[in-house]
């Protein structure tokens, strides 16, 4: 149970934009009302979602990302050119945008509209696979690693292990054996990367697990689950929060270094990263190749950032009413 | 706020990208007038005049002192031994640090390096070399060591058939060609002692006995027919064999120290071209004992020795190298820069930008560069885009004849399609190449068209025809530089009709499924092979076959080739002495050494009658030109019958070759042109340019060249 | 605690043995044709290359490979010779050639990041939805925002055609030459620390004990370097050593970009050329510089904040 915060007048005024006076007045003694019981209908993540969407800008960049992703699905559709059956003609290379090819058109002639936007859908898909996976494995095994004391060996000799052995390794040694498809890029990038969220949960578990309200709550003998969810974890919602917020752009970005390597996803799927990686070619001469992939990474990035950065504020429990 | 500040942002990002684009564009053309009408500078006097005669075709231009070119991150050199080396990576720099007993010149001939005569008198059996007195061994800082003498290619060669000393790097031509050397390599090599798995069945186990009596028993016999005691020798006894037992048994002698004669297994007319290549260098015995054995196999720039044209003065791994111009270089006549500078890139596109910041005196220029300079008449390389000569490389679509899928069963399918012979006269009348040659050069795709198996200007007929002219004129093939001069629809759609007919009958299903590998970090291969995905369905048609583009990690070999995963590979061959027998003796039918047709074709493993019959003919009559050593000419035109036969039973079907386009400070009809060898990328004699040559200067530097040959 | 540092390092020393046979057995996995060039497999034949194979012990058993790795690792500390990226050259010189200039490199970007991005945050937090906020965010998100590969190209373009740096790094004009490649570097990192340095001020600054100093009347002054910026900094204490050990591995694409001969690409050129003994001492090599960061980073945050026990002695009853 919460208690609102004692803020300075000064600050409710700003707040509620009343004067002082408006704000404080005197009120008539009832003796009915004196005996009721003060309640609130306090709801953790109800006020989370009401302190996110007084966040307009962040609101306003979620709309712009969902509909940035819808509209992938219908500018497939409208598209004049279906992304399957694309025909390389050089002679139409390098067509800048017009009616005809709305994007312009790539090295080889083809359509840049469906490309684009077919890679857009690739990539929100693998970001957002990537970031679930991430965060639920991430937060569980740093919530363990952080409270129970004898797991802290275990699971720091784990990260070690698979901290010092570099990604490349395991990323050459999956796409030489396994191959190169979208769900095994995802599994890989999971695989590889829960243990980053991990370690920052398991940090700031560690900082709260020893203050006095958690020897209190120990003391009074909660157990270990309901102490980690309801005593530690609305405390690292926020950072929760912001780090799936980038690992999202951070996905795409790997995805990108991976494809320069050629390990990254496999030639018939493409992804911003790969549009991207190929437009560095040409994009002295022809900026058109690069701005468009390059717009809806910035875009997917500036969401997630802000409303990454809204979100968490909102997560605060400080911060709620 | 926030809103507001995302939407700036990604405009002012946007803004920044259009900049600095503009930016590109506005210095440029104020940084070159001083190079537009060279010619008429009147500063200038006409050095360097090229071989012509005739002033309306030379090309005068103030030359550069320092050389400063590019490679990309993944040529970097692996090793310093020249011995050792199998790669261009490592050859194109060390063939300017060491020379050889020949090399070649700008139209390929053979010219004197250290030996200064050469020849044979019994038709090719023995060869001499006389060599040049006064060579000199120079260390990195360029100062004398000891004299060049023959005996250092005795040791050279000892070295290279050592096992333990270079782990079979390039034994293949020596072993070939030179008395004694397979046996030699045997010897040494020894065997591997018998070692049976626990969990082998009786076949393997047999196998695996029968193998090993076979190779003991061969290492016996050699013993024996040497008077050697039978034992094997260790490593370490290996590492310190001297010349002894060499000399003994392999056909190399130097009875002074400025005469070589080389004993040959069979009459080898071409064995002097041999002489060019690395596998019979010299290597200094002071050297090996400086640095020992496993020292010398590791030699670095510092501590090793040379006697060519540079030494490397500085080498950082991944970064730079510097070659300087060696003080005591034997040909004192020669040009040669004062540095060569050799700058490790990550990609044509840093190079390029390096170009037009003015580090770089060459760029080769990919499609889309040379696209937009080309179409944008205000470009500062507009004027400056000069078409190089081509690679020594002869591309050719290898079929498969053993394709597997990814369980390692044969896929049927195609494995029965491909040896109807008029299922690939389909793909060999039909395939018009024009759009995948124009990947490489758009503005004159023909020039890289090719219709032989070997590559152009290797050996010609004693009156001067190129030998794959000949070839094509049997060929019915007349290139006139408009289109694809092999291509006849009409045939192309009969032979289709009657591939699908009879192959339906033998229930082959259509359309084809064709895997075609690329590597998947290139983006240019996936392009190329886009291009190629439409041209098979524009040629041949979506009902007969279908391209599947498949991609590999790093190895061709590893990941597609071994496991015979691919229905054609697109691979070319560069010569390694010059004789047709070096490209048809890759494709012949039962012979362990004929690369092409063992490791990609897997032609042993034919199973159709038919097929082997053509391949059996073929290989008859590469043998048959082969034995003639006496006539060349006769030889030849042997030569050019057996490789008419092949093509036109489509056993291999010729692609492309190379010619790039280029802004460049170096004439290159001035350049060693070594159509075999490694003598090609020597920076000696160059004839170079302070400002970048234009189109038109290089139009007359070709014609000047072209009448130097007609002369 | 002196205890606890040996204890410590006994373990991550174990771990990195560990890590280095976990790779090796891996590394097994791949069939032996990678050890040779695309050259040797066309050249040699079948003979020619069992031979190779057993001279150079793969045709051994991994764990038989394993032990005499690690024989000659413990016993005579040699980690064998390089064999495709320099052909036969020792393998600890390939490595101490080229950690020091990716070492020195990652430093200056590492030193430059913390001077900018700290008192970037900082400043971020205090002036919280001020201008200076937006403007810091607006360098987080552009930095965030647009990929490595296409930032690091605009850094090149901008950098040589209009202030006419060198874009290739170059040892014999090592100041010009490493310019781009340190703001390439640095450019990330900067953003990062700014981004958590704010974080965690902002989360500080709403706990109670900052009221508390608030009605006691001190300055916001005192506050944040006094009270907020010791706490926040603990989180971010805690990651230092290993970035700082980090800059010894070097930066796979900016090294490959400005073709600085460092460590960061070397350790994919040496898987994809299998050069076997590369591999395993650039994984050791990594090994140890990643536990003994974040062992540092852990020693480094007891100091900075008394409260966070390592040893786990009293306190928890648990």
């Amino acid at each position: 149970m919460e208690t609102k915060a004692v803020n300075t007048t000064a600050e409710l005024e700003k707040e509620l934009g009343m004067s002082e006076q408006e704000l404080f007045s005197f009120v008539e003694y009832h003796a009915e009302d004196a005996e009721r019981i003060g309640y609130s209908e306090y709801s953790y993540w109800k006020s989370v979602f009401r302190n996110f969407l007084k966040n307009k800008a962040a609101v306003v960049m979620i709309i712009v990302f969902f509909a940035i992703f819808i509209f992938s699905f219908v500018a497939l559709w409208i598209g004049k050119y279906d992304y399957q059956h694309l025909i390389p003609d050089t002679n139409l290379c390098f067509q800048s945008p017009n009616s005809e090819y709305w994007f312009g058109t790539d090295n080889l002639g083809r359509d840049y509209w469906c490309q684009v936007w077919y890679a857009t859908q690739t990539s929100i898909k693998l970001a957002a696979i990537v970031a679930l996976g991430e965060c639920l494995m991430g937060v569980t095994i740093g919530c363990i690693w952080g409270y129970v004391r004898k797991a802290d060996r275990f699971f720091t000799e784990l990260y070690n292990i698979f901290d010092s052995v570099p990604t490349m390794i395991y990323m050459t040694l999956i796409a030489l054996f396994i191959g190169q498809t979208f769900w095994i890029m995802c599994a890989s990038i999971i695989l590889f990367h829960w243990m980053y969220m991990a370690k920052n949960v398991r940090n700031l578990v560690f900082m709260y697990r020893d203050r006095e309200y958690n020897l209190a709550s120990r003391c009074l003998g909660t157990n270990l689950f309901r102490i980690l969810t309801k005593n530690i974890l609305p405390y690292l919602i926020s950072v929760i929060i912001l780090r799936v917020a980038l690992s999202i752009p951070s996905t795409i970005a790997l995805e990108t270094t991976l494809s320069y390597l050629g390990l990254g996803l496999d030639v018939n799927t493409p992804s911003l990263g790969i549009l991207l990686r190929n437009s560095r070619t040409f994009f002295l001469d022809y900026p058109y190749l690069l701005i468009f992939p390059a717009v809806i990474v910035s875009l997917v990035t500036i969401t997630f950032y802000l409303a990454g950065n809204a979100f968490s504020d909102a997560a605060d429990p400080r911060n709620h009413v | 706020m926030k809103k507001l500040l995302a939407i700036l942002l990604t405009v002012c990002f946007m803004l920044g990208v259009f900049a600095a684009c503009t930016n590109d564009n506005t210095p440029a053309n104020t940084n070159e007038p001083a190079s537009n009408n060279n010619n008429e500078n009147p500063g200038q006097t006409q050095t360097n005049t090229p071989v012509s005669e005739g002033l309306d075709l030379s090309v005068s231009k103030e030359p550069k002192k320092d050389w400063v070119t590019y490679l990309t991150l993944a040529n970097e050199m692996e090793t310093f031994n020249i011995l050792y080396s199998q790669n261009n990576k490592e050859l194109r720099v060390l063939t300017s640090c060491i020379d050889g007993l020949l090399s070649n010149d700008n139209r390929g001939n053979l010219v004197p390096a250290i030996a200064e005569t050469w020849g044979t008198e019994d038709g090719g059996k023995t060869w001499t070399f006389n060599l040049r007195k006064g060579v000199q061994w120079v260390n990195m800082n360029g100062e004398p060591m000891q004299e060049v003498k023959a005996e250092d290619w005795l040791v050279g060669l000892e070295w290279v058939l050592n096992f333990y000393k270079n782990e079979a790097a390039n034994t293949s031509m020596p072993t070939e060609m030179i008395e004694g050397a397979a046996d030699y390599y045997a010897y040494v090599a020894g065997y591997q002692d018998l070692e049976i798995p626990a969990d082998a069945d009786a076949a393997t186990k047999e196998k695996l006995t029968k193998n090993y009596e076979d190779a003991k028993a061969k290492f016996e016999a050699i013993c024996e027919k040497y008077d050697l005691e039978p034992v094997r020798l260790t490593a370490d006894e290996a590492k310190s064999m001297d010349l002894t037992v060499f000399k003994q048994m392999v056909g190399i002698e130097a009875p002074d120290d400025y005469t070589l004669i080389y004993h040959c297994v069979a009459e080898l007319p071409y064995f002097a071209t041999v002489a060019t290549y690395n596998c019979l260098y010299p290597a200094p015995q002071a050297l090996i004992d400086q640095l020992g054995v496993d020292g010398f196999y590791a030699c670095t720039n510092e501590n090793m020795w040379y006697n060519g044209c540079y030494t490397i003065t500085h080498y950082i791994n991944g970064n730079e190298k510097v070659l300087t111009k060696n003080p005591l270089y034997w040909d004192t006549d020669c040009t040669l820069f004062d540095t060569v500078t050799y700058k490790m890139v990550e990609s044509g596109d840093v190079a390029f930008q390096m170009f037009q910041a003015g580090e770089l005196d060459y760029i080769e220029l990919t499609e889309s560069n040379l696209r937009t300079i080309y179409n944008s008449e205000s470009n500062e390389f507009h004027d400056y885009i000069v078409e190089a000569r081509p690679t020594k490389y002869s591309y050719q679509l290898h079929l498969c004849w053993d394709k597997r899928d990814e369980n390692g069963d044969p896929d049927v399918n195609w494995n029965t399609a491909i040896a109807n012979e008029n299922f690939r006269l389909a793909w060999y009348y039909g395939l018009d190449a024009t759009a995948y040659l124009a990947r490489t050069n758009f503005i004159y795709p023909q020039h890289c068209a090719n219709y032989c198996y070997t590559m152009s200007n290797l050996v010609s007929f004693s009156d001067g025809t190129d030998y794959t002219d000949r070839v094509m004129e049997k060929l019915g093939i007349s290139p006139n530089g408009e289109n694809y001069a092999r291509v006849d629809a009409a045939k192309a759609a009969d032979y289709k009709a009657k591939a699908m007919e009879e192959l339906t009958a033998q229930g082959v299903t259509f359309p084809v499924v064709v895997d075609y590998y690329i590597q998947g970090s290139s983006q240019t291969a996936l392009d190329t092979a886009n291009v190629l995905k439409q041209m098979f369905s524009d040629c041949l048609g979506d009902d007969f076959v279908t391209l599947n583009i498949k991609t590999y990690i790093s190895s061709v070999n590893k990941e597609v080739r071994n496991p015979q995963l691919a229905s054609f590979y697109i691979n070319g061959w560069g010569a390694d002495y010059a004789d047709p027998q070096n490209y048809l003796g890759q494709e012949t039918y039962g012979m362990d050494n004929a690369y092409y047709s063992v490791s990609y074709s897997k032609a042993n493993n034919i199973t159709d009658e038919n097929l082997i019959a053509v391949y059996e003919e073929f290989t008859n009559m590469v043998n048959a030109a082969n034995a003639i050593v006496d006539d060349m000419d006769a030889r030849y035109e042997a030569y050019a019958e057996a490789e008419k036969y092949m093509l036109e039973h489509a056993l291999v079907i010729p692609w492309y070759k190379n010619v790039l386009w280029q802004v460049t400070h170096v004439n290159d009809y001035s350049k060693i042109y070594a159509p075999y060898g490694i003598q090609g990328e020597k920076f000696k004699n160059w004839e170079t340019s302070v400002d970048a040559y234009t189109t038109e200067d290089y139009a007359k530097l070709a014609e000047a060249y072209a009448a130097g040959a007609a002369k | 605690m002196f205890k606890y540092t040996i204890k410590r390092v006994l373990q991550s020393l174990g771990t990195v043995l560990i890590v280095v046979s976990i790779v090796s057995l891996l590394l097994s996995l791949m069939p032996t044709d990678y050890f040779f060039t695309e050259e040797q497999l066309i050249k040699l034949t079948d003979k020619q290359k069992e031979d190779q194979l057993a001279a150079a012990g793969l045709l051994d058993s991994p764990i038989v490979q394993l032990f005499r790795f690690l024989e000659n690792l413990i016993l005579k500390f040699d980690l064998g010779t390089s064999r495709r990226i320099q052909a036969g050259v020792p393998v600890i010189k390939v490595i101490g050639d080229k950690f020091a200039i990716s070492m020195r490199l990652g430093c200056i970007a590492l030193v430059i990041s913390l001077i900018l991005g700290v008192p970037m945050g900082i400043l971020q937090a205090r002036h919280k939805d001020h201008l200076f906020d937006h403007i810091g965010a607006a360098y987080t998100i552009f930095v965030n925002a647009v990929p490595r590969l296409v930032s690091y190209s605009l850094v090149l373009v901008i950098g040589v055609k209009l202030f006419g740096l060198p874009s290739m790094y170059s040892t014999r004009h090592a100041v010009r030459s490493s310019i781009l490649p340190i703001i390439c570097l640095a450019m990330g990192s900067t953003a990062s620390y700014a981004l958590w340095m704010r974080r965690y001020m902002v989360d500080e600054l709403t706990k109670d004990y900052i009221k508390l100093a608030r009605i006691k009347g001190l300055s916001t002054r005192q506050i944040m370097f006094k009270h907020v910026l010791r706490n926040a900094f603990v989180p971010m204490v805690q990651n230092l050593p290993t970035s700082f050990m980090l800059t010894i591995g070097g930066s796979l694409l900016v090294e490959r970009f400005f073709s600085i001969p460092g460590m960061g690409p070397l350790l994919t050129d040496s898987i994809t050329r299998y050069d076997l003994n590369m591999v395993r001492g650039l994984v050791l090599l990594y090994a140890l510089l990643g536990i003994f960061g974040l062992f540092l980073g852990d020693v480094l945050m007891t100091v900075c904040d008394p409260r966070i026990r390592l040893t786990g002695k009293g306190g928890d009853t648990r």
